[in-house]
């Protein structure tokens, strides 16, 4: 067994609208899965199909071999893997110890309230109520909640929605610290940043289904479009010396180069022409293909902020 | 050990969660019945019915059985679902029982609390005198509990969203209290209307209670009630069980 998860042509049918329409991936072990996609486009709908709360109208679903649309398997499954889902789902009455103890009694595991408190920033909050919690603080709880027992497998839904910085550097660096412990994660977000920084493989869903997947890096130079120059100077024009780094095009008094090469490279060698004819540059601009560009060229949108 | 240790700490939760850090929950659990207690008796201390707080006494604390199982399970199950505290516990290995079970324990004791609370105002302000079977009493107060949560759950399994939920809970509980011998003697209303309303769980069982509480009547001598409680549990659970949805 090299796949931790493996979902085969899932379709999710919510009475006519196919939230999940057909998709099919896995997940090796140790390797981070990131569903990136605007909200509504099926990622949560997925990622609930895979731990036991959303029965896949058609295909199917493995979480370490294990079918979780059948009890005993999902009884099995529990224990190995952790979920942090969106939304609040704590009482407002609990205390952050309360829940870390009651939740360590869910798993049989001796408690690990403060340690597990410290790991998520919560060490000096240990007695605050969830209703007295950002919801920042109580998903940074939530994902305490989702590592205390040890889990092979963790399912992070959005994990760093409403965060401020400091809870989402404290997310990212506790999620690449698992994945070098050898677990393996699947994350859904609409950051892109998120999923860029944290995924070993990016899933792009648009309206239940996978338009395009790939490592971050392959996706921007599969699908980003060229990395560009431009330069604004007086008396420029591109010269031989300048031939063969791309494509070049002028809009009013801006000449733009557009470059599969290193851009890096391309500005130099602009730089140094435009100072042997005696061009005086005025502005100067690189761009490099992110993957937002490859974004927007895969899906034909922008992804959107949460409203 | 584990399960038990769950079992454990899950009903300790309850407790602090949803009661001793709850002050409007607190009122309406310890204050309100004894507040219904003297304002009942009272309003009818003038009627026919010279017992009317030993009447009552009896009569409240089966009132609060039926609202516990209505409100303090169903409402609060569906409260959980729409709260989604419901799905994450389902995320968890612990088991359906532990939960369920729990929640009843909690549920009893606060009964059990709100019993002795108002036995001894009954007492101390009305001379209300508990002549019955201990034992039977406590048997017969279980079996209610059991009957009235169970149907309860089914509100909880069956309700979308806690609106619809106190909506079924107002509509069930407000009239039986009325409807079913608990706060109004129903041998007011004409023979074949009490005889009908005797026909329901709540009125069966909180003749039972109050039979076997204040007349001391032994617990023997209301088999086929007893025995229709048992099926109405049975039934509740099993109903409850198969319509009872986590996410």
């Amino acid at each position: 067994m090299d796949q931790a998860i493996v979902v085969e042509q899932l379709v999710k049918r919510y009475g006519d609208f196919p939230a999940v329409d057909g998709i099919t991936f896995a997940v090796p072990h140790g390797t981070i899965f990131g569903l990136l996609g605007r909200n509504g486009a099926g990622k949560t709908t997925t990622l609930e199909c895979c731990i036991g709360l959303g029965k896949p109208t058609s295909g199917s679903v493995r979480v370490l071999g294990l079918d979780p649309t059948r009890a005993r398997d999902l009884a099995r499954m529990r224990p190995r893997i952790g979920v942090q889902l969106q939304a609040t789902s704590l009482p407002e009455k609990a205390n952050v110890r309360e829940v870390l103890v009651l939740y360590a009694a869910y798993y049989g595991i001796a408690p690990r309230a403060a340690e597990m408190a410290e790991r998520v920033g919560l060490g000096d909050k240990l007695d605050r109520q969830i209703a007295q919690m950002s919801g920042g603080e109580q998903q940074r709880l939530a994902l305490a909640l989702a590592l205390q027992h040890d889990p092979d497998v963790l399912f992070l839904d959005e994990p760093t929605a409403g965060m401020d910085a400091f809870g989402r550097r404290i997310l990212w660096n506790e999620v690449e610290r698992l994945r070098d412990a050898g677990k393996s994660i699947v994350l859904t977000t609409h950051y892109i940043e998120e999923a860029e920084r944290l995924s070993d493989r990016i899933c792009v869903i648009q309206r239940g289904k996978i338009v395009a997947e790939a490592p971050p890096a392959e996706l921007v130079a599969r699908y980003g479009g060229d990395a560009t120059v431009s330069i604004v100077a007086d008396g420029f024009a591109p010269g031989e010396s300048l031939d063969g780094l791309g494509t070049w095009t002028l809009a009013g008094a801006k000449w733009t180069l557009a470059t599969r090469g290193e851009p890096g490279l391309a500005l130099a060698a602009i730089v140094t022409h435009a100072n042997e004819i005696g061009a005086t540059i005025t502005s100067l601009d690189m761009h490099r293909p992110t993957l937002e560009d490859a974004f927007i060229a895969i899906t034909g949108e922008t992804i959107g902020e949460a409203e | 050990m584990t399960l038990l240790r769950m079992f454990a700490i899950q009903t300790k939760m309850n407790f602090v969660w949803y009661f001793r850090r709850d002050g409007e929950m607190m009122f309406w659990t310890l204050a309100m019945p004894v507040f219904f207690l003297v304002l009942f008796s009272f309003a009818f201390s003038t009627g026919p019915n010279s017992g009317s707080a030993t009447f009552l006494v009896p009569g409240i604390i089966g009132a609060q059985v039926l609202s516990s199982g209505f409100w303090g399970v169903g409402v609060m199950l569906a409260t959980f679902r729409e709260k989604h505290l419901l799905r994450r516990v389902y995320l968890t290995p612990m088991p359906p029982w532990v939960f369920f079970g729990s929640l009843v324990v909690y549920r009893m004791v606060l009964l059990a609390a709100q019993a002795v609370i108002l036995v001894a105002a009954g007492a101390l302000l009305f001379h209300v005198r508990i002549t019955g079977n201990p034992l039977e009493i406590f048997a017969i107060l279980l079996l209610g509990t059991a009957t009235f949560i169970s149907l309860g759950t089914i509100i909880g399994a069956l309700a979308r969203t806690t609106e619809s939920a106190n909506n079924i809970a107002s509509i069930l509980t407000v009239p039986l209290a009325f409807l079913s011998d608990a706060y109004v003697p129903i041998d007011r209303f004409p023979h074949a209307v009490s005889s009908a309303l005797r026909m329901l769980p709540s009125t069966q069982f909180i003749d039972t209670f109050r039979d076997v509480s204040t007349h001391g009547a032994p617990l023997a001598h209301y088999g086929a009630w007893i025995g229709a409680l048992v099926l109405w549990t049975i039934a509740g659970t099993v109903i409850s069980a198969r319509t009872f949805r986590w996410v």
